[in-house]
């Protein structure tokens, strides 16, 4: 980062200066310009150090925010906290093949809960059971998609080591319950039932087999998918669900007759699980840097998912800089932003003096930044330039909201982000079920639910040029130049755009055509006052006076063009008006106490007897002239 | 503010009878076409085309010399992509470059500047919000040009950067059309303007004169130039009770035609002190008859001795303006000139009138005889 060195800014992981040459890579763009004579590479230099002022701007702004942080940054934070909890998701589907299908779909309708046996010593005994739970997962039938035939139940369980203490103590089951006969009296039988008793076949699996999986597959932790096959014995019990509130109860009662017991029909059940958000990360992200060559670092770099390639813009675009942090790291101000989304709502939100171009296809996230050279005139002031001396307009812009609805739905091809509306289940969860989850999401059908888009996808700024889709192909050089084409152009809502292009427009004032460029402007000549003719005029008023001096006159209309430049409209301006009235003319003043300063003094009296000025101010003032006149003086002594 | 002139001030009339000191004879005759023609003038502006003329009507400016023996060539022609445009008035304007400029103006409201030298565009000017009735340009700096508007307002260009420079309107601007409008001959930063108020105003740009200066190196866009308004003019003089609808200066005096059939040569007494007010004095009076439509313009020689004008019968009056009495050299007449002369032309010396007729002819007088 200009700017900054680089050394200095350990607290991202892992920072670097790397520039990909890969012909692939049309996303990380090459300096093509390299060959650079002595005077373009310090004009380039000098553009690159644009970044200088708004990265000292921020991180001043940094430092103020870390103890009270924006509203973006407390709600990343706890998306981080809720993203460093670790779930797994478990899977439970019943696969058919073609020769058992229809034996199988006499089954359907069939339940899977996850639940918690309420009487043990019920259990025990083996002729009635209850068990306590929240949800159920409902398939009424195989729906075959692509030939596939299977019906699928999710569970969102919480981590390993809390689970494991309940699993041993034999608190939780999962019971698969077949409605097939409830549901040939009853009619269909779409959602689970309540308050309903019937009979029904019950298979029941403990959660100990699952645990065995999991011991069994140690890569569990680093996402990867366990699987196992197990059989499921269903016997014929009378069942009887009722639902108090959000307590749900389920009970069993097996016929007394040991025949009845007998097994009826066995159902084969695929259990996986795994880490649940775990696509999220790549097998990359458990690496450490240290024993991976440096010829493959790069591309390990891009790679892993939170890494974000940084490209910063200087020299008309010619050339760039480039950096990649961690973490969906801020590379100004160091936050963490959780997704990807998150990050480009921080950088949108929190650095607008750079303009910002996000790309996301499968192996990279990048940005493209670049200083926004237009909001420099109000934000910055140039060196030498007291910013107390100048005159501040207050502007009030309207809002510019724009709806995005693409980016989202792009994003989510290229990585899955945290849906929000997990949150709230998995939190009510904790409390209430000993931190059991129960299903969260169920879909009978889904067969493609993890698609891996085909090719990349570009979005940028909501503020820039959307282009076509599959655009990793298209240089970035035309990317460049068609952006380029609509630059003052694209900070203006569209449809608004198009009305100010379709005609021509005078200025208000000269009756002169305006080009384009200065229609869209965001400068408005309406109520625009023109200083030097409004002197002229106010001198000429003055000059109208007959009993007035030379020297009233003088300090009048001093008086007054200051009034204006400085816009004092208030009662409650005039003193500090007064005050930097003496500031700026002291030295004028000083020059001739007799006469210009006299007449300031009466006028400042004048003031007083409207009781527009106090005591204070006039002595203010009449202290800042005592300066005024004896730095004079000094200076006329030496 | 004329009305009551004290005894021994009033104004010298001059005699309607000419002194037959030059005599003018025609000597060609040119049917242009068939639309008015509002506008001729030569080409005082560089001396290598002194005897090159132009003319204006319809959407038409035409350029031509005047040769020996009465002879009138066309040089060029150009035609205004609007077959609406009619064009009232046309000025030379010259290049920093020196290539000679046609500025010219009409109900359009848009002002043409022609590259003479290269026979195309240079460029166009937009911003008055009305129908522009005169273009001048000033001899010293031939950039600089004067437009005269029915927006009632005057505006100064620099016609090498197109930029508009400063807008004589506002507060004290014209109350009505402005009709005509001239650069004062020395003194750089005063112009007059009159026009159907029944006023002649008398302006100064000299508190404005850095905004000329930039205009010559203003490399921006045109519309971000800070233009700006004359709002109070020297002095307010309302010497006639009509439309005033020529003026031009003589020297520090100025001569202003009305639509009273007269023009009038007076002398603006400014006040330094207070802006705004001041006194006129009339001097003399040059009775032109059957002069009483307005627009119709008075045209001079290069050195201001003689002036021309055409009258509404198709007569020309030639007077010689700088002498006490005033005295009337010629009146030109010609039995198929009936149509209203809406302007003349001098030629260098004087010795050759051209006017330009309603019905869309070119008269050329030539001098034929002196006597002394």
């Amino acid at each position: 980062m200009p700017g900054i060195p680089l050394v200095a800014r350990e607290t991202t992981n892992y920072t670097c200066y790397c520039s990909y040459s890969t012909a692939t890579d049309s996303m990380c763009r090459q300096d093509s310009a390299t060959h650079l004579s002595a005077e373009e590479e310090i004009a380039a230099e000098e553009s690159l150090s644009s970044y200088c002022k708004p990265v000292e701007l921020y991180n001043i702004l940094q430092r103020r925010a870390v103890r009270n942080p924006s509203f973006l940054q407390r709600c990343l934070q706890y998306k981080i906290q809720a993203k460093h909890k670790r779930r797994i998701q478990m899977t439970i589907s019943v696969p058919a093949t073609v020769s058992d299908e229809s034996q199988v779909q006499n089954l359907f309708p069939l339940g899977v809960i996850l639940a918690k046996p309420l009487s043990s010593a019920a259990a025990a005994e083996g002729h009635s059971a209850v068990y306590q739970f929240k949800r159920a997962c409902m398939s009424t039938s195989f729906s075959g998609v692509d030939g596939i035939n299977r019906a699928q139940a999710k569970f969102i369980l919480p981590e390993m080591n809390k689970l494991s203490a309940e699993i041993r103590a034999g608190s939780l089951v999962i019971l698969f319950v077949s409605f097939a006969e409830l549901a040939r009296d009853r009619g269909d039988i779409s959602s689970f039932p309540l308050n309903l008793e019937g009979h029904c076949l019950l298979g029941r699996m403990p959660m100990e087999l699952l645990h065995l999986l999991w011991d069994k597959s140690p890569n569990l932790s680093l996402g990867e998918r366990a699987e196992m096959w197990s059989t499921v014995d269903l016997n014929p019990c009378f069942m009887k669900t009722s639902s108090l509130d959000k307590d749900r109860h389920i009970s069993f009662e097996y016929p007394r007759s040991s025949a009845a017991l007998a097994t009826i029909q066995q159902l084969q059940v695929k259990i996986a699980s795994e880490e649940a958000f775990a696509r999220e990360r790549t097998r990359y992200d458990s690496f450490s840097y240290d024993d991976i060559p440096s010829t493959s670092l790069a591309r390990i770099i891009r790679l892993r998912t939170g890494n974000v390639v940084f490209n910063y813009m200087y020299y008309n675009n010619k050339l760039q800089r480039t950096e990649v942090t961690e973490d969906f790291t801020c590379p100004f101000c160091l936050v963490k932003c959780v997704s990807f989304k998150g990050l480009r709502y921080h950088l949108c939100s929190s650095h607008d003096l750079f303009k910002f171009e996000f790309w996301v296809n499968e192996e990279y996230q990048a940005v493209n930044v670049s200083v926004r050279s237009e909001m420099w005139r109000s934000e910055i002031v140039a060196d030498g330039v007291d910013p107390k001396q100048q005159t501040f307009f207050f502007c009030s812009k309207p809002l510019r909201r724009r709806e995005q609805p693409d980016l989202v739905q792009n994003s989510k091809h290229v990585h899955p982000l945290v849906l929000d509306s997990d949150f709230p289940s998995m939190n009510d969860l904790n409390g209430r079920t000993n931190g059991v989850a129960d299903a969260v999401e169920c879909d009978p059908s889904s067969s493609n639910g993890a698609s891996v888009p085909s090719s990349g996808n570009l979005y940028t700024d909501p503020d820039s040029v959307q282009s076509a889709s599959g655009s990793t192909l298209a240089p970035p050089a035309l990317l460049q130049f068609a952006k380029s084409r609509k630059l003052s152009v694209e900070r203006s809502d569209p449809r608004n755009r198009a009305l100010l292009q379709k005609r021509q427009f005078f200025h208000s004032h000269r009756a002169q055509p305006m080009a384009l460029e200065q229609v869209l402007s965001d400068r408005d000549s309406e109520d625009e006052v023109d200083d030097d003719v409004a002197d002229l005029e106010d001198r000429r008023m003055l000059d109208d006076f007959v009993d007035v001096t030379k020297d009233e006159k003088q300090v009048m209309h001093l008086w007054n063009s200051f009034v204006r430049k400085q816009r004092v409209l208030a009662d409650g301006h005039i003193p500090w008006a007064c005050e930097a009235f003496s500031k700026l003319h002291g030295q004028r003043f000083a020059q001739a106490p007799a006469t210009l300063c006299r007449c300031w003094r009466l006028f400042m009296m004048k003031l007083w007897n409207h009781g527009l000025v106090d005591a204070r101010t006039i002595n203010n003032c009449n202290l800042i002239l005592e300066q005024f006149q004896n730095q004079d003086s000094d200076s006329t002594r030496s | 503010m004329a009305a009551r002139v004290p005894l021994g001030c009033e104004p010298v009339v001059g005699s309607l009878t000419p002194s037959r000191k030059k005599e003018y004879r025609v000597t060609n005759r040119l049917q242009e076409g068939k639309r008015p023609l509002y506008g001729v003038v030569f080409n005082f502006i560089d001396s290598r085309y002194f005897n090159v003329f132009a003319t204006v009507g319809g959407n038409r400016v035409t350029v031509y010399q005047c040769l020996e023996g009465g002879v009138i060539a066309v040089l060029q022609s150009y035609i205004d992509e609007d077959k609406d445009e009619s064009f009232y008035t046309v000025s030379w304007a010259c290049n920093i470059d020196g290539s000679p400029f046609l500025v010219a103006g009409g109900i359009n409201g848009v002002i043409r500047v022609i590259d003479a030298g290269k026979e195309k565009l240079h460029k166009s000017f937009v911003g008055h919000g009305d129908s522009v009735n005169e273009i001048r340009t000033q001899p010293l700096k031939p950039s600089l040009v004067l437009s005269a508007s029915k927006d009632e307002s005057v505006r100064l260009w620099n016609v090498h950067t197109g930029i508009c420079i400063l807008v004589f309107a506002g507060a004290g601007g014209h109350r009505n059309e402005v009709l005509s409008v001239d650069f004062h001959p020395t003194d750089i930063y005063r112009i007059a303007s009159c026009g159907m108020d029944n006023t002649v105003k008398i302006w100064s740009m000299k508190e404005f004169w850095t905004y000329v200066e930039k205009s010559f190196t203003w490399t921006d866009l045109p519309s971000k130039f800070p233009t700006k308004y004359v709002q109070f003019p020297l002095l307010i003089a309302s010497v006639h009770n009509n439309y005033v609808d020529c003026n031009r200066w003589l020297g520090d005096f100025i001569l202003s035609k009305s639509v009273d059939n007269e023009i009038l040569l007076w002398e603006p007494k400014m006040k330094e002190q207070s802006a705004g007010e001041g006194t006129s004095d009339v001097l003399q009076k040059y009775p032109v008859p059957e002069c009483d439509i307005w627009f119709i313009k008075l045209s001079f020689d290069y050195h201001y001795k003689t002036a021309a004008i055409g009258n509404r019968e198709g007569k020309i009056f030639v007077w010689e303006v700088q002498t006490s009495p005033p005295t009337l050299i010629a009146k030109l007449s010609h039995v198929q000139s009936k149509q209203p002369i809406r302007q003349t032309a001098m030629s260098f010396d004087g010795s050759t009138i051209l006017s330009c007729c309603e019905d869309g002819t070119i008269w050329r007088w030539d001098v034929v005889a002196t006597t002394f």
